[in-house]
This record gives C-alpha cells, structure tokens and sequence, in this order.
C-alpha cells in the first residue's frame, strides 16, 4: 500500500491523539507526515481538503462557519501550490543546466588544450585554473617549421561562458593564421581585426603574444593590455617587467602593437601571467608585486613546471583557496 | 561589494560620481545607469573615479563601451580621480592613451 | 450536450466566469479539490484576456469521451495574440512577477491543454478536466 492510500487514516490518526491529548509526539508524527506529503508531491491543496475530511469525520458536530472558513484556507493556498510544482520543474530544468555547463566545460578544455613544445634548450611550465567551471584564461603555444616557438597568453573580459564562447574565436583565429606570420605585433594586429569586428562592444580581450628563436635565444613580444610578465635576470639575480605598451584587442581597429626584444641567457627564466595572478585579492589588501616576486624568486632555482605549481600553490593559500579570477601562470626558462 | 552611483546633469555636461567597487557583480549596474548618457549627441560624460576602492576587468569593459557609445554619438568621455592602482590598470590596458584620464578629481561644483 | 459562456470585459466578469465553472464542475462531481483547481485555471485565463486582449470569452462544457465525463474551458480573444508561445510557456515568467500562475500554471491545473495565436488575430486556449 502507498502513502496515498493510507494518509487519510494516518492523518486521522494524527489528528485524534492530538485532540485528545495535546503531547509532543503527535506534533513530531505531523513532522514526519508532512516530510513524507512533500516525498509524495501532495499538494497544499490537496492536504486541506484531506484536513476537512479527517475533521469532519472525527467531530461531526463541528459548527459550519469552522468547516466554511477552510474552504477559504483551501482557495488561498492553490497559489502556494502552483508555486511549489513550479518549484519543481525548474528544479529539474537547473539539474539539465548544471549537467550541460558539466559538458560544455570539458569540451573547452579539449577544445583548448595545447601542447606545450619540447626544445633542448627552453623549459617550459604552463598552469591554468579557472575560478569558475569555464576559464576566460587562454594559453596557446606554436612550434613553427623554422624551429622558433610562438607563445600567446590571454584574458578575456567578462567570465563563464560568454568568455569561453569568445575565446573559441580566437582559438580559431590563431590555428587559421599562417606559418610565416609569426611576428607577435602581427599576430596582435590580426587578432585585433578579428576580434574589433565580432565581437559585443563591451567584451574585449587582453593578449601577450611572445615568439622564441632557439638558434640566436632571443625573445621577441607584443602586448595587448596585457598585463606585463616578469623576466629573471639570472646573471643580476633581479625581476624586470616585461614593460610593452599595446591598445586591448577589439577596442580600435586600426591598433598596432610594437614589438620589443629580449637576449635570453641561460638561467634566465620570462614569466607570462594573466591577470588574476596580480588582482588576486588577500585578506590585507591586493597582492603586491614585490610579494608576487618574492615567491616567484624563492622557487626560480626548480624546474619551470615545478615553478608555476609551486607559486600557484602559495597563491592559493594567501586567497584561502577561493579564486576569484582565472588564474594562469606560463614559466620559460632557458636551461642550455 | 556594493557601488554607488551618483548621477548630476548640468547644461554642458553630466558628472557621475563613482564609490565602491566595480567588479562583475556591481559592473552592470553602471553599465545600466551610465549608458543611457552616452547616446544623446554630443554629451561630455565626466566619471569621477575617486570614491573606487576596487575595479576588476569587468568594470574596465563597462568603461570601454561608454567610450565607444560616446565616439559613436560625437560626444566626450572623461576619467578624473584615479587612484595609483585604477590609473595603472588604464595604463597596462593602452586604455590611458585613448581616453582622457586624469588622476585629480575636478575641484568645483 | 450544454455549454455556456461568459464575456470578459471588466475584473468583475472572471467573478462571473468563476461562479459557471464552479457550478458545472460541481454538477459533474467534481471533489472541492479539483474544483479549486478548476477555477483556479479559470480565473487565469479570464484574467490573461482581461488584462492583455481586453475582451474575449470564456467557454465552459461539458465533455463525454467513452466512459470519461469532465469539462472543458475554452479561452477565445481577438486580442495582439502571443508572438512567443514558447515564452509564454515557459517557468518562472509569471508567478515570480507575482502576476498569477500563467499559462503553465493552468496546464498543470488541468489534464490536457492546447494553445493557438496569431499575430494580430487572437488566441485560444482550450483545456480539459477528467472526472477521476
């Protein structure tokens, strides 16, 4: 026998210990009945009138105004119970949901995926993790016919999936360009054509683009309002910034990017980063950059992988483990 | 994470004071309230930014697109007040090359 | 086979429209339950012709299919008619807006439920109630 068929009896029941003596365990058997109403998707509705019925029978000489006055009770709730099966539907339409950002964020990390070049030369160590289920944080490496290595970091304003949606574009974007268009002030300036015509006014991207030559080790970079990565002197034992000067892609078509230069020794390491490295919020305040390099320095002895874990690892202890951007963090370190 | 915003039109220009913080939950809000004042022709848009104590790249995009509805419509856009940490964001964008920005609020009323 | 209709010009006529489908449903048999549900749908689609077409009818009759008796309510309008039936058949659109069930409300209240708009031409809405 289900529920349904025995509530008016168990109800009933409830209902005449209750009147009969006033103890606390009918007041817990009401609890558990009512647990078990909503398990059965009993309506409000449909409880009051289960109400009138089991009083009726119990007391018959009920005065009518009482049995009158839940025909009102009745009336009124039929708004809470429209509101209670909608509650259900939508609960089921937010599982669908749920379950598609699921998809939708593995598919972007296929979509997206890159393989980090090997060289016998350059150590490379690469982290990205997204502060939500879809990442606005996009890193891409190229290894070109010639040798050379193209590196591109980017942020794009704006998080979830219209960030993802959009990134997408530029993913596209950047595995339809050439092979000799390896210049990073060219690959801004493509993108940016790209990206200024597709793209919803107030979304926009910030990019660093970086190209590596393994036979002079030199490295050449443009940036689009990225923010400025680090490079490691390792002969000084200083941090430079990475200073380039360059518009956010989509803001002005006609935007061009110069490009700067950098002699790579070995030992020296150029650290990309997007912004939530830097804006990443503390209980103090902002991350401050000597802070930032004051980890960076203290494991810049590791392997470049080992680099990028280790500090994103501290990083995420000074947030107490609650991101609140995209977090990605590119090592290149020169090891012969 | 709240915002406060601050709405005074005047013949030639209107001023929007700007306190809290900007980030992806108070970014739309500007965007909603300030947008309206870049449409009409030839507005100049002052955006009084010393009151911000934060501002993420959410609330840059807001700013970039009442630049564009501004250019768009013939009229001007004007950043004052901008705390070291804002003006570098502007600075590290290009945005600061662009647009006119200026780091001291403008005395008078 | 009766049917009756009930005009919807003012707030007053969904009253009117109420007092028929409550009447017909208890002729039927229907329990207070379901009567509640019945002109619960009802006072929805009088409502919606009131306040969005302006005027229109109200139809109620009584259905026979094999041994199943129940009722059926028909909602007629020339109103602007819906240019999004998906929309409007969506959750999450009316009730929050504190407007009143909507459509999907009445479409749980009742067992079938069917939907036609034209642009510019009106809508109707038919829906039925088996007796149990």
């Amino acid at each position: 026998m289900n529920f349904r068929d025995t509530m008016l009896d168990n109800y009933k029941e409830i209902l005449k210990t209750y009147i009969s003596d006033q103890t606390e365990q009918a007041l817990y058997l009401s609890e558990k009945f009512s647990r078990k109403l909503l398990e059965c998707k009993v309506s409000p509705e449909e409880m009051i009138s289960l109400h009138k019925t089991s009083i009726m029978e119990l007391e018959p000489d009920l005065p009518e105004s009482l049995l009158l006055s839940l025909d009102i009770l009745l009336e009124v709730m039929m708004a809470y119970g429209l509101a209670y099966r909608e509650h259900q539907s939508l609960r089921t339409i937010q599982r669908e949901l749920i379950n598609e950002i699921e998809v939708a964020a593995s598919m972007q990390q296929t979509l997206l995926g890159t393989q980090i070049p090997h060289l016998s030369s350059l150590d490379i160590g690469a982290i990205s993790v997204p502060a939500k289920q879809m990442s606005g944080d996009y890193y891409h490496f190229v290894s070109h016919e010639n040798g050379a290595i193209s590196v591109a970091i980017a942020d794009i304003i704006g998080k979830g999936i219209p960030a993802a949606l959009c990134m997408s574009m530029i993913k596209y974007s950047m595995d339809s360009m050439p092979d000799d268009s390896q210049a990073p002030g060219d690959v801004l300036e493509r993108l940016n054509r790209v990206v200024e015509q597709n793209v919803d006014p107030t979304m926009f991207i910030t990019m660093f683009s970086g190209l590596y030559h393994p036979e002079n080790h030199t490295f050449h970079y443009s940036s689009a309002g990225h923010e400025p990565g680090f490079f490691y002197n390792s002969e000084k034992g200083i941090f430079e910034e990475l200073k380039a000067k360059g518009l956010l892609l989509g803001v002005d078509k006609k935007a061009k990017y110069n490009e700067y230069e950098r002699k790579v020794e070995v030992g020296d390491v150029i650290l990309l980063m997007s912004d939530g490295v830097t804006e990443c919020r503390t209980e103090d305040g902002f991350l401050e950059v000597d802070t930032l390099i004051g980890y960076i320095e203290k494991y810049i002895q590791l392997g470049a992988q080992d680099i990028a874990d280790k500090v994103y690892k501290e990083l995420e202890y000074l947030q107490d483990f609650q991101l609140r951007d995209d977090f990605t963090l590119i090592i290149l370190k020169r090891i012969a | 994470m709240n915002i406060s915003i601050d709405v005074r039109e005047q013949e030639l220009q209107t001023t929007i004071t700007l306190a809290g913080e900007i980030d992806a939950y108070t970014a739309p809000k500007l965007r909603e309230t300030a947008f309206p004042y870049t449409e009409k022709q030839y507005a100049n848009v002052v955006i009084d930014l010393s009151g911000v104590s934060y501002m993420d790249s959410t609330g840059l995009g807001v700013f970039v697109g009442l630049f564009k509805s501004l250019n768009a419509n013939e009229g001007t856009l004007k950043l004052v007040g901008l705390s070291d940490r804002l003006k570098r964001l502007f600075d590290i964008t290009g945005l600061a090359d662009i647009m006119n920005i200026n780091s001291v609020a403008e005395g008078g009323v | 086979m009766m049917d009756s209709s009930v005009k919807i010009i003012n707030e007053w006529d969904i009253v009117a429209a109420r007092q028929l489908g409550r009447n017909v449903a208890k002729e039927l048999g229907f329990g207070i339950v379901d009567q509640a549900r019945i002109t619960t749908a009802i006072s929805e689609l009088a409502r919606n012709i009131y306040l969005y077409a302006g005027q229109g009818e109200i139809i109620i009759e009584k259905v026979e299919n094999g041994a199943k008796k129940g009722m059926t309510i028909i909602s007629r309008d020339a109103g602007p008619g819906i240019s999004d039936l998906r929309k409007v058949m969506e959750d999450g659109f009316s009730t929050s807006g504190g407007l009143g069930a909507g459509l999907p409300g009445v479409k749980r209240l009742m067992d079938e439920f069917s939907i036609e708009s034209t642009l510019g031409e009106g809508t109707l809405i038919q829906s039925v109630k088996w007796l149990r």
